[in-house]
């Protein structure tokens, strides 16, 4: 009997699991999920697009010199004047190129006008260019104590500006009224401001530049103050304005307001002008029984009950307070709450101590995102007489109306601009005239460009986690109706781009805002969080009932396999070598 | 913070004339707010306290829309889902009909079903209503912090016809028979008053108190008419109520009398909810406290007067004072009102009231009702008392009875023609059975006095929608006409248990299924209350609601039906037993397989040819234990050494696996 050379031979044991394999592409069909396509590519390069270059708009710029000698500064001809203001703006911006803001994207024209003549510098169409001569009509003298009336001249007079601002960005116009009086500078209601006084020409270089870039574009904002991240708009672009008028012991008094009033004539202007920002919407509650939750004390000096800066985490009770979220709002809009909160007799009145040891002028204090308290001390702190039952008063509208400019305050404070009317620049003060629409137009400028910028960030970060998490769970449903938001989302960022690029402010914004809500809508979609997917832990615990004792057959045959075919092989071995 | 934004002094001009001339226009419709406390011995030595909250807001059209009461949170609510009507109730126990009244309005309005019941009228399309409906049970989920989400599922809400309020359109009714009631809900409730529980009436409502009774039903109603286009236009109505039936603690008054019966237990209201009223909510228009004596106790409270013969004079004294024998009142009350005696219900009841406005901090209202004689009436109760079971075994089918008895009292109520021969009492029935009970509707036998009636005698009208799986709950609203000197009624109707997918069943589905309760309405009888005089009633809400003219109305007890719940983790069972079956084949085809018959044998051979193996060695050792004799090795004699070896290694092994089993039993066991 010959001894062969042994073989291992294990095919027939793989076949099963190999019919297995074929039987594979039908299972994985069989548990396949639906996914929308979505566009990743597009949405990275949105990504690296918002976050390599900020968006930046065109801006105009247009200095006018009015009444400055030419004989004497000849030298200086309209161009001289553009380069060196310029590079002023040049040397404030250069350091940073923040989203929302110019950046160097912007022009200067200057327009000298005086008695001799009228030099302009080429580069701006003559339709939007200043108007020599204008201000010889006007009478100087008697207009120029009233700045309310001087802005309002102004604007008829720059009329033509705003008639072309469309192509390429708003012009912001700096006039230069050189006179013989004490130097003021004043930034109107509108795009523009003014310089009076006794001035040269460099000097009113350097301030011009500081106007266009510190205010014009930054919005005189300074440290300190809330950044524009701090955006206090909801995700879905709403913000929900509810106002809250606490008695914190209606045993003492009762006090009541008439918000109608204030609805329909001091809110109803505000929230037109945000429209481009935001979708406002107001409410309002009395509340009553609502103590604060922090403590004062009485200082004699004062005659008043002092709380300090240090009490106002504390101040508000989030206990007693149901400053409820509310019913009407969205589920993502913003809601901020502007609270009015009224003493009780044994506290009354109650003054905020600021740091430095003064009583707050408005007594009153903001939380960022959350909203404002105003604190309103009854006219006298005086309890009706001793009687059980106290009457029911109104806040006069006076008081109201001191009340609603404290708000007004806050409200501009939580958007991000200043609450006072002074910008203190390195070269100077400025006075800022108010709007009695709150906002004014170059500060509404520079809030829809901030917000432009914030929402499309915003939109693009949503947007790539919400690429990451469908690439990083394959598995996971994803419906048409997601992959749809997210087209979109993504047309809408890019009307707001090319708007943005246009220098169409209100419309960049609008659609910025739609483009973040539906990225907003698109991560929070129900599906997204509520489908349970088939997984593969899933089929583990299926299939492993059968796998396992399969496999361990399998495994066994294989080492008994082994095993023999070594004894054989030793065999061999020694029969070869027997033979040898 | 400086003073900011000076606005324009036009503004401030225009805005001082708009404030002027609307405090002028403003001065007719106000908002109103008012609390109401009316307390009631019950026979049961039990007190009912019943707690009602109204707040009114005009129409926006003239009165805009921001309020100075009105909950915000409600108002929003009505616009958002344009709700007509709705209303929602908490309750925790059951409403005793039987000790406590079902005739007088109270009972008819505020005894309600365990858990939720909700129902609403919407001012939308057809087809909008239910999706507000959806939206509505989700807010009001959130509003108070209850799971009235789960009405939105088909099982749990149906649209009724007529059956269950009259003259409804657009309307749904759903409830949750095992929602558990307890203070996150009452703590929304109260958010919607203006003086929640800091000041008032509702400063009672000390929790341990409240929930320590016996039943316990937290009602909310809001009616609006801001959609409606033409006629009166009354804005919002939001009416609140809490209904409490508590025992009083009985504090040592153990003094028997004669007839070995014992006294009623004397309250007051410390002692019930353990704390005082310290005054009225002063935002209230009206802050009141009622006691109620039945007409029951107030006829036998003139029975114990007259036995102590007093003259006629004295009995119509008694009608108007509050002092006399049968009990005593710590504080006067300001007012008694009488209530007009009508027919059918006994002799008149009387409420005492009490202003609230004339206690402070320093003198808290704090009534003491204490008994001075044991006294026995009983309540006023329901033409016919409506009881619900269940009928046959097993899991397969079943039968719902329904059975209506007469109280003792009805005979007064249709006496005057009960032998005429078409008098008739007319009886609604209005019944949602979820869809997986099926029911057959066709099954429906009526017997009136335990005969066998035929459906056309006895309903006058009925309308059935059949369930509709996973779709819709099956709804069965019928009137049925009784003869007046019935002794008993039922209804039966069968059904068969319907099996669910395995995700539609809760988590607890051994518990079984619930079927809400049936309302029963007596049309024919309102329960209303006429009080004589109506100077007062402008400013007290609830005595106006109590004049109201409803159908007197009782609701059945839930029924529990335990369906076949299949073993949840039956799937995987399958699969593992399966998948077992199929590893075994597959482990012996694979031996079969890799079998080399020939090689095995070879070996087989040579393995006996050198030697027994050891388990051949052990049973022979044990056999010849057993027998007796003494052990020879088999024909091969191994050698001594090697099988001591064998044995010890055996031994060692045992150890081995005895001391891992006690160490497993010291550490983990």
């Amino acid at each position: 009997m010959g001894q062969k050379r042994p073989r291992c031979s294990l095919h027939p044991y793989f076949n099963c699991p190999l019919l297995f394999l074929l039987g594979l592409p039908f299972l994985l069909k069989s548990i396949e999920i639906y996914r929308s396509p979505l566009p990743f590519r597009d949405i990275d390069s949105l990504s690296t697009a918002t976050e390599s270059s900020p968006l930046l708009f065109p801006c105009g710029f247009q200095a006018v010199f009015v009444g400055f000698d030419h004989r004497t500064s000849s030298k200086f001809n309209a161009d001289e004047l553009g380069f060196s203001i310029l590079g002023h703006m040049r040397k404030l911006t250069e350091s940073n190129l923040v989203c929302g803001t110019c950046g160097n994207n912007y022009t200067v024209s200057v327009a000298l006008d005086s008695n001799t003549g009228c030099v302009r510098n080429q580069k701006v169409k003559s339709a939007c260019s200043w108007q020599c001569g204008a201000l010889t009509d006007f009478n100087l003298d008697d207009n120029l104590k009233d700045d309310e009336v001087f802005d309002e001249y102004l604007e008829s007079v720059l009329v033509g500006g705003e008639r072309c601002s469309n192509l390429g960005g708003k012009v912001y116009t700096v006039v230069v009224v050189n006179r013989d009086e004490e130097v003021k500078a004043v930034v109107g209601k509108h795009r523009h401001a003014w310089i009076i006084g006794r001035v040269s020409e460099a000097d009113a270089v350097e301030k011009i530049a500081e106007i266009f870039v510190n205010i014009f574009v930054n919005g005189g904002k300074e440290e300190g103050l809330i950044h524009g991240e701090f955006m206090p708009v909801g995700a879905d672009g709403r913000v929900v304005l509810s106002f809250n008028l606490l008695n914190a012991d209606p045993r003492d008094w009762i006090y009541d307001w008439d918000f109608q009033t204030i609805d329909e004539i001091l809110l109803a202007p505000i929230i037109e002008a945000l429209g481009a920002v935001a979708n406002i919407s107001v409410e309002s509650q009395v509340l009553y029984h609502t103590p604060k939750s922090s403590f004062s004390y009485w200082d004699d000096k004062r005659g008043s009950y002092i709380f300090s800066t240090k009490d106002l985490p504390f101040f508000v009770n989030s206990n007693e307070w149901h400053l409820d979220t509310s019913i009407a709002a969205g589920g993502r809009s913003k809601i901020l709450q502007v609270v009015v909160y009224i003493p009780s007799a044994k506290e009354c009145p109650l003054l905020l101590q600021l740091p430095n040891g003064d009583v707050s002028m408005t007594n009153g204090f903001i939380s960022p995102m959350w909203g404002g308290v105003i604190v309103w001390n009854p006219p006298g702190c005086m309890r009706d007489s001793e009687s059980m039952h106290p009457l029911k008063h109104k806040i006069s509208a006076q008081d109201l109306q001191k009340v609603f400019e404290v708000f007004m305050g806050q409200f501009r404070q939580l958007f991000g601009l200043k609450s006072d009317n002074l910008y203190v620049g390195s070269t100077g003060t400025s006075i800022l005239l108010a709007s009695d629409r709150g906002f004014t137009e170059w500060e509404l400028d520079v809030l829809s460009r901030q917000h432009t910028c914030f929402n499309l960030l915003s939109c693009a970060t949503t947007l790539g986690s919400l690429s990451r998490l469908v690439q990083s769970l394959p598995r996971m449903i994803i419906m048409d109706e997601i992959g749809k938001q997210v087209k979109f989302s993504l047309k809408a960022a890019q009307l707001a781009q090319s708007n943005a690029s246009l220098g169409i402010y209100d419309a960049s914004t609008v659609s910025s805002r739609q483009a973040r809500s539906l990225a907003e809508d698109a991560f929070f979609h129900p599906s997204i969080m509520s489908v349970s997917y088939y997984s593969f832990e899933h089929c583990f615990a299926v299939y492993s009932p059968f796998f396992l004792p399969v496999s361990l057959h399998v495994l066994l045959a294989v080492v008994r396999e082994w095993r023999r075919y070594r004894q054989e092989m030793k065999k061999y071995l020694a029969w070869t070598t027997k033979r040898r | 913070m400086r003073p900011s934004m000076a606005l324009l002094r036009s503004i401030i001009l225009f805005f001082l004339i708009c404030f002027a001339s609307d405090s002028i226009g403003k001065e007719e419709q106000e908002e109103e707010f008012s609390e109401e406390l009316l307390l009631r011995p019950l026979p049961d030595r039990k007190v009912l306290a019943y707690f009602h909250f109204e707040s009114r807001v005009p129409p926006t059209d003239t009165y805009g829309r921001h309020h100075h009461l009105f909950p915000k949170a409600i108002y929003q609510l009505v616009h958002k889902f344009r709700v007509r009507e709705m209303e929602m109730s908490f309750t925790q126990g059951r409403w005793n009909y039987e000790r406590w009244g079902g005739y007088d309005p109270i009972s008819s309005s505020n005894a309600k079903p365990p858990g939720v019941e909700l129902w609403a009228v919407f001012d939308v399309p057809q087809h909008q209503i239910d999706a507000s409906w959806k939206n509505l049970t989700h807010t009001l989920s959130g509003l108070f912090c209850a799971s009235i989400n789960f009405l939105e599922s088909s099982t749990t809400y149906s649209s009724p016809d007529w059956g269950f309020q009259p003259s409804l359109g657009n309307s749904r009714y759903g409830t949750l028979p095992r929602e558990a009631v307890c203070t996150e809900n009452l703590t929304p409730w109260l958010k919607l008053l203006p003086c929640r529980d800091k000041a008032g009436l509702s400063a009672l409502m000390d929790r341990p108190s409240i929930y320590r009774g016996f039943y316990h039903s937290q009602r909310l109603r809001l009616t609006s008419a801001e959609f409606d286009s033409v006629g009166m236009n009354s804005g919002i109505v939001l009416e609140q109520t809490l209904t409490v039936v508590l025992q009083p603690s009985t504090l040592g008054t153990g003094t028997m009398y004669s007839s070995g019966s014992s006294l009623q237990p004397s309250w007051s209201i410390s002692s019930l909810f353990g704390r005082k009223v310290s005054g009225k909510c002063v935002l209230a228009k009206s802050s009141n406290v009622y006691v109620q004596l039945e007409s029951g106790l107030v006829s036998e409270l003139k029975n114990l007067w007259k036995e102590n013969e007093r003259s006629e004079a004295d009995i119509l004294a008694f009608e108007g004072s509050w002092a006399n024998s049968g009990f005593e009142l710590s504080v006067v009350p300001d007012k008694v009102i009488k209530e007009a005696s009508s027919l059918g219900k006994g002799g008149p009841s009387f409420l005492y009231e009490f202003l609230i406005k004339n206690y402070n901090d320093s003198k808290p209202f704090d009534l003491g009702f204490t008994w001075k004689f044991p006294i026995y009436w009983s309540c006023l109760q329901a033409p016919l008392h409506a009881s619900r079971f269940l009928m046959g075994s097993g899991n397969e089918r079943g039968a719902i009875a329904i059975s209506l008895k007469p109280s003792q009292q009805s005979g007064d109520f249709y006496s005057v023609d009960i032998n005429e021969d078409n008098c008739r009492l007319r009886v609604d029935v209005f019944q949602v059975v979820p869809w997986y009970v099926k029911v057959y509707y066709h099954t429906l036998r009526v017997f009136v006095n335990e005969q066998l009636q035929s459906l056309a005698d006895v309903v006058e009208r009925m309308h059935v929608s059949p369930s509709e799986d996973k779709v819709s709950p099956g709804l069965m609203e019928m009137v049925l006409k009784l003869p007046c000197g019935v002794k008993s009624a039922a209804l039966t109707i069968e059904f068969d248990k319907g099996f669910l997918h395995i995700d539609e069943y809760p988590p607890d589905a051994n518990q079984g299924f619930d079927i809400p309760s049936a309302v029963v309405s007596f049309p024919d009888f309102q329960s209303s209350m006429h009080f004589l005089g109506d100077n007062f009633l402008n400013n007290s809400p609830m005595l106006s609601k109590l004049q109201e003219r409803s159908p007197v109305l009782s609701y059945t007890e839930v029924l529990l039906v335990p369906l076949t719940t299949p073993d949840f983790s039956m799937p995987y069972n399958v699969i593992t037993i399966t998948c077992t079956v199929f590893a075994l084949y597959f482990g012996s085809l694979l031996n079969a397989l890799r079998r080399r018959v020939g090689e095995e044998e070879r070996r087989l051979k040579s393995k006996a040819a050198k030697k027994t193996g050891r388990l051949h060695l052990l049973l022979s050792k044990l056999s010849a234990k057993l027998r007796g004799r003494p052990w020879e090795p088999p024909q091969s004699p191994p050698s001594s050494s090697s099988s001591s070896l064998v044995s010890s290694k055996l031994i060692l092994k045992v150890i081995l696996v005895a001391g891992i089993a006690a160490g497993w039993q010291y550490y983990f066991g």
